[in-house]
């Protein structure tokens, strides 16, 4: 027992550092085994020819080459890309639209607040079967709504422009409180001095947009830009419940096309392999939040 | 303002609407404003869906086990981020955070298949374990953050006193960060109730929770039962609708570090 607090171990474990250790294992342990290990797994799969009831065949980046041979594949990231510039965008000028409404002062706000937050609670299955009633081609009141207004109507069962763009419209319903809520605190951190002084110096409501509200919501505006894009990226329940990726897999998202390789079609590695790219997708972004957060903090002096 | 009303109700309001509509009276064009209320889809719901209540139960035992979870091991965690600053801890805290980064749905590959070796397919152990390693990153983040507003001064004071650091956490921290653990469950009870994808591909019977019920529905063949669709959802809804009103402000807290007063 005295020998082995000369080991290394020993002395980490006996150390501050090494204290914290067994407070921080339980949350540790279920990312390592359930997130960190699977990630790793799945580049091997990926590395591998396999499928249920067959042993793994290395084949280096046969995988790949087919995925990215694939025209369901390129069509998939194309929908992801529409959706997610789309989505993200909209939600970003709604939300941020709301938050200055918001701070401009209104009245009965804590009931407001709590209506703009209320479809955060729907689930996603829920949300699928409103939207879907909503924009039903012969009764949904959305798309009689479309047809009063001489519109087009969504043929979105039909139509795989429509699909996306009903996917992408219950996407943003679903989410735009959490941007709201994110560029509303935003907002609210701009100091109020500001512009009193700039109402002082008799700004316009436009300039003191232009030149105090934006440039000091910017950073913020960034990072949701960015931590939207991320999740929005890997949307998969908005797509399946909706469209189920079709008609024809027209409107498969990278998601569906991942879990039809692995679960309709048995191709892991493939699926495994689309799975990397999302990964590498997924941690270009987050690089991306990483530099913005770095500037963020340091414009902040902290 | 009233548009943006409009767009965040609407869907819900019909929804409720529909769930009390005779039959024939959801899909009438125009749509029907005036009706006679009826409580048949929540018969039919009762009396033809049993599942569906075994899937209402499923997901509240998941939901329960998954928040207890969280809250303990982000709690543990974050009252270690908080109390020690040795840059190498805190680089495991940043990691925790990065592999978030991974999407859910490319984790299912390799779990698909050792899940089905430990048996724990279709089982509510692991539904709960993938919603608390989901959620536990954000969890450690936010107590760290709730854990750094209670004054050192008080666990040097206990620490004089002979306590342990369990003793600590105990008597100290878990009374005063409160606040912090309400705000983490709101996220981890909204999330496990309503989450999709884990339940479509890792539970087929026993486990399965209510949102997928509501898809089986949905997805039926012989034809949609809309009223009782509808019934369905609004149940499953409720709950964690009136919940999140409830808990508004600790929604709030959590997302804005305590910027918006709701």
């Amino acid at each position: 027992m005295i020998r082995r607090q000369d080991t290394r171990i020993g002395r980490l474990l006996q150390s501050p550092t090494g204290m914290a250790l067994p407070w921080i294992a339980p949350a540790h342990l279920l990312v390592w085994s359930l997130l960190v290990i699977p990630g790793i797994y799945v580049l091997w799969l990926s590395l591998q020819a396999s499928t249920f009831g067959m042993s793994p065949q290395f084949v280096g980046l046969d995988n790949y080459r087919h995925v990215l041979g694939d025209v369901y594949f390129w069509r998939a990231l194309r929908n992801t890309l529409v959706v997610v510039l789309g989505v993200v965008h909209v939600e970003l000028l709604l939300g941020l639209g709301m938050a200055l409404l918001f701070a401009s002062g209104l009245p009965a706000r804590r009931w407001l607040l709590a209506a703009v937050l209320a479809p955060y609670a729907v689930s996603e299955v829920s949300a699928a079967v409103v939207w879907r009633f909503l924009f039903d081609t012969q009764a949904g009141p959305a798309n009689l709504a479309l047809a009063a207004l001489g519109l087009p109507m969504l043929e979105w069962s039909i139509n795989p422009n429509h699909g996306l763009a009903l996917v992408s419209l219950l996407s943003i319903w679903l989410n735009l409180p959490f941007t709201f809520l994110i560029l509303y605190a935003a907002r609210l951190s701009v100091p109020a001095e500001l512009y009193e002084a700039a109402r002082m110096d008799g700004a316009t409501a436009w300039q003191i947009f232009r030149r105090i509200t934006l440039p000091l919501m910017m950073p913020a505006i960034l990072l949701a830009m960015l931590f939207r894009y991320i999740f929005v990226f890997r949307i998969f329940s908005e797509v399946w419940l909706l469209t189920g990726g079709g008609p024809a897999r027209q409107t498969e998202v990278v998601g569906v096309y991942l879990y039809q390789e692995a679960f309709t079609f048995n191709a892991f590695g493939g699926a495994s392999a689309t799975g990397w790219i999302m990964v590498l997708i997924s941690l270009l972004l987050g690089a991306g939040y990483m530099v913005a957060l770095r500037r963020q903090s340091m414009g902040h002096g902290r | 303002m009233l548009l943006i009303l409009c767009w965040s109700l609407a869907p819900i309001v019909f929804m409720v609407m529909a769930s009390f509509k005779p039959g024939q009276d959801i899909f009438a064009v125009p749509a029907r404003w005036q009706f006679t209320p009826t409580v048949q889809h929540y018969i039919s719901l009762w009396s033809q869906w049993r599942g569906f209540f075994d899937g209402l139960l499923n997901s509240l035992i998941i939901t329960a086990g998954a928040t207890a979870l969280v809250i303990a091991a982000s709690t543990m965690a974050g009252f270690a981020y908080s109390r020690n600053r040795a840059p190498s801890l805190q680089r495991s805290a940043t990691f925790l955070i990065v592999v978030r980064l991974l999407p859910p749905i490319v984790v299912t590959l390799p779990l698909f298949g050792v899940v089905n070796a430990l048996r724990l397919n279709d089982t509510h152990l692991i539904l709960i374990l993938l919603y608390a390693t989901f959620f536990v990153s954000l969890g450690t983040i936010l107590m760290r953050t709730f854990i750094d507003q209670i004054p050192y001064e008080l666990d040097e004071a206990a620490m004089v006193d002979g306590a342990s650091r369990a003793t600590i956490l105990w008597t100290i921290i878990r009374p005063l960060a409160r606040q912090g653990m309400m705000a983490v469950s709101v996220f981890v009870i909204v999330y496990a109730w309503n989450e999709f994808l884990f339940a479509f591909i890792f539970t087929s019977t026993r486990a399965k929770t209510a949102p997928l019920v509501i898809a089986e529905m949905m997805g039926s063949l012989d034809g949609v039962d809309w009223g009782v669709l509808f019934a369905a959802s609004t149940v499953q809804l409720l709950p964690v609708l009136v919940f999140v009103m409830l808990m508004q402000k600790h929604l709030v807290a959590g997302l804005t570090g305590g910027a918006v007063k709701g």
